[in-house]
């Protein structure tokens, strides 16, 4: 057996780098490993920049307008074109990351999994030496592995960027921790909804093997995943309130206000506007707020990166049980 | 080493809940070493069959062995071409090359492959999608050789080949099931390609086996008679029978001596297939190697 072995080595073409599925994988899926490369760089180039040289100029910019102090002036009040391209730069690049979810499932359920079950590539593997569910599983476990090193490695960036830059964000008063593209990006979630991302598009793909239905659906589901996650995003851990007696309190992360009454139930905020004798009329002592204080992040972070590593680890057991029911279940 | 290349029993295969049978209930023993010939009329059933063979879909009812396991258990050691003959577009020849000997690892034959792709004429270097279909159908040949299989499955495998492409891929898959007793089926249902290649037969029509077994027996067990249109063709089994003027054509199974009177000859391959696809409602013959050892 070891003289076999040694003798088969010998005879093929010493290779390094990656062999046997890996290989495959890199080769065959090539033009989208470069794209994520690309967008890797483009995305780390922008946080980079917006953390150094972006950061400073905006900084610089608002001291030489005398902003800050006890003698800012009417400029103040408007973003100076450093600032504007600093949030720009931002934006973009913490753009580019929620967008990677989108862009994965539209790549997993065409090009991935939908365009190689259309054209028998997919059945070409299973007749070389790889059952379906290894070659499943490499599909899946490639991509993974890139995806989560190029968002963690982002998410740090984003983390260094955001923690370097509050100060600047708090003085023009923009892009809050809690803004939904800023709160994915410097957690756990983004990585997870990648994840997720990649494994819908695996399971439309399998379940509609033909490239671009299998797109359509693909990216309309996570797009209403996405949407559906940002709506529960607030109730995922329980709120703190705050209460006030003059005006409805107003800390970041708000999920609902509303006025007081003397029995200490909630209401609505009635129309006063300039009315005499109207807080008094609908019963009004005070004020409330539930909201989340910045200690909340992690746990929020936390509870929705579980929700969607969860929500993933089931679209990849159904794609693995549609594929073993459609093929023979051969392992 | 298992001597049964293929045996399947009641080996079915819908297509939906409801959906139409491709295969219904088939029944045969294809012995190892064979160069099985897969034929039948369009929709019979050969590619679902190939595929089944091949554990890329799962029967419906019944099951099928292959080279002594299940065909998944088998994958190492069989090879299949699709009859579409899927390839990676983007890839190149040597890519794809690649592709095979990553995949196979253990059993690819490097040689193999690259005399296959180098008598082709094909430059390693083009692109899958340059290539015309006859040569990817021989990238695709050279995929399945290299892998060096026990059983190698090929559905319409010389369709888009052209003359001394195919004569040359013939002689290959001759050579190889000669050189290492490897077992093959083709399928397709040009009859003349197969003509003078084959030892075996398996004839499919409506999803059924129609005749089964070793060429030469099935020949042997037919006759082609000519005779007056008015003699009765009793007590032998009448497969297809044709009436010129006062002259009668049939494809029969002797029960017994034939009259002198009528003109015998022992069908060709192309006439028994065509005599069988002309009379669908023939009944099935099945011949097992244990009748030809008895024979």
């Amino acid at each position: 057996m070891t003289a076999l072995s040694l003798r088969a080595s010998a005879a093929e073409p010493r290779t390094r780098g990656p062999r046997g599925l890996v290989w495959v994988m890199l080769r065959v899926h090539q033009s989208a490993l470069l794209f994520w490369l690309m967008l890797v760089t483009v995305a780390a180039g922008g946080l980079l920049w917006a953390y150094g040289p972006g950061a400073d100029a905006a900084w610089a910019e608002y001291s030489e307008a005398g902003c800050g102090t006890t003698t800012s002036g009417f400029d103040c009040d408007m973003y100076g074109t450093a600032f504007q391209r600093y949030d720009n730069i931002v934006g973009v690049s913490s753009g580019l990351l929620t967008l990677v979810p989108l862009l994965t499932a539209a790549w997993a359920a065409s090009a991935l999994i939908g365009r190689e079950l259309e054209n028998g590539t997919a059945r070409l593997a299973w007749t070389q030496s790889v059952s379906p569910a290894r070659w499943l599983a490499a599909k899946l476990a490639v991509p993974a592995a890139l995806l989560t090193a190029g968002m963690l490695t982002l998410t740090l960036l984003h983390r260094l960027m955001w923690s370097a830059g509050t100060e600047l964000h708090e003085a023009w008063a923009v892009r809050a921790w809690d803004d939904s593209a800023i709160f994915l990006t410097n957690g756990t979630t983004a990585t997870a909804h990648a994840l997720l991302g990649l494994a819908v598009g695996a399971l439309v793909g399998l379940l509609l093997p033909r490239a671009l239905p299998a797109l359509a659906v693909a990216s309309v589901t996570t797009l209403a995943i996405a949407g559906a996650l940002v709506e529960l995003r607030p109730h995922l851990w329980p709120t703190v309130t705050v209460t006030s007696t003059d005006d409805v309190p107003a800390p970041a992360a708000v999920v609902r206000d509303g006025a007081l009454t003397s029995d200490g139930s909630r209401i609505p905020l009635p129309d006063c506007l300039g009315e005499p004798g109207c807080l008094t009329k609908h019963d009004i002592t005070g004020y409330y707020a539930d909201y989340h204080p910045t200690s909340h992040f992690w746990p929020l972070h936390l509870v929705e990166t579980g929700i969607v590593l969860a929500a993933a680890s089931v679209a990849v057991g159904a794609a693995f049980w549609l594929l073993r029911r459609r093929t023979g279940g051969a392992v | 080493m298992t001597d049964i290349a293929i045996a399947a029993q009641g080996l079915g295969r819908r297509f939906g809940r409801r959906g139409r049978r491709a295969l219904d209930r088939c029944e045969f023993v294809l012995p190892a070493g064979r160069v099985c010939a897969l034929v039948g009329p369009n929709g019979a059933g050969k590619s679902t069959l190939l595929s089944l063979a091949a554990g890329l879909l799962r029967p419906s009812e019944g099951r099928v062995t292959v080279l002594g396991t299940t065909p998944a258990g088998a994958r190492e050691r069989l090879a299949y071409v699709a009859q579409d003959k899927p390839l990676h577009p983007h890839l190149t020849v040597a890519a794809t090359l690649r592709l095979g000997r990553e995949l196979n690892p253990g059993r690819w034959d490097e040689s193999v492959a690259r005399r296959i792709v180098t008598d082709a004429d094909l430059d390693m270097d083009a692109k899958i999608r340059t290539l015309s279909g006859g040569q990817r159908t021989q990238v695709a040949l050279a995929l399945a050789l290299a892998k060096r299989p026990e059983l190698l499955l090929l559905d319409e495998p010389m369709a888009d080949l052209d003359p001394l492409a195919r004569h040359r891929i013939t002689g290959l898959l001759m050579a190889d099931a000669a050189e290492h007793g490897t077992t093959i089926v083709m399928s397709s249902h040009v009859v003349a390609e197969l003509e003078g290649s084959c030892d075996h037969l398996l004839l499919l029509g409506a999803g059924r086996v129609r005749l089964a077994g070793p060429l030469d027996d099935l020949l042997a067990a037919h006759r082609l008679v000519t005779g007056p249109a008015q003699d009765s063709l009793d007590p032998h089994t009448v497969v297809e029978s044709r009436t010129t003027g006062r002259q009668l054509t049939a494809l029969i199974r002797p029960a017994g001596p034939v009259p002198a009177s009528w003109q015998t000859a022992e069908p060709t391959l192309e006439e028994l297939v065509l005599g069988h696809l002309r009379g669908p409602d023939a009944p099935a013959l099945s011949l097992t190697e244990s009748e030809e050892a008895a024979a």
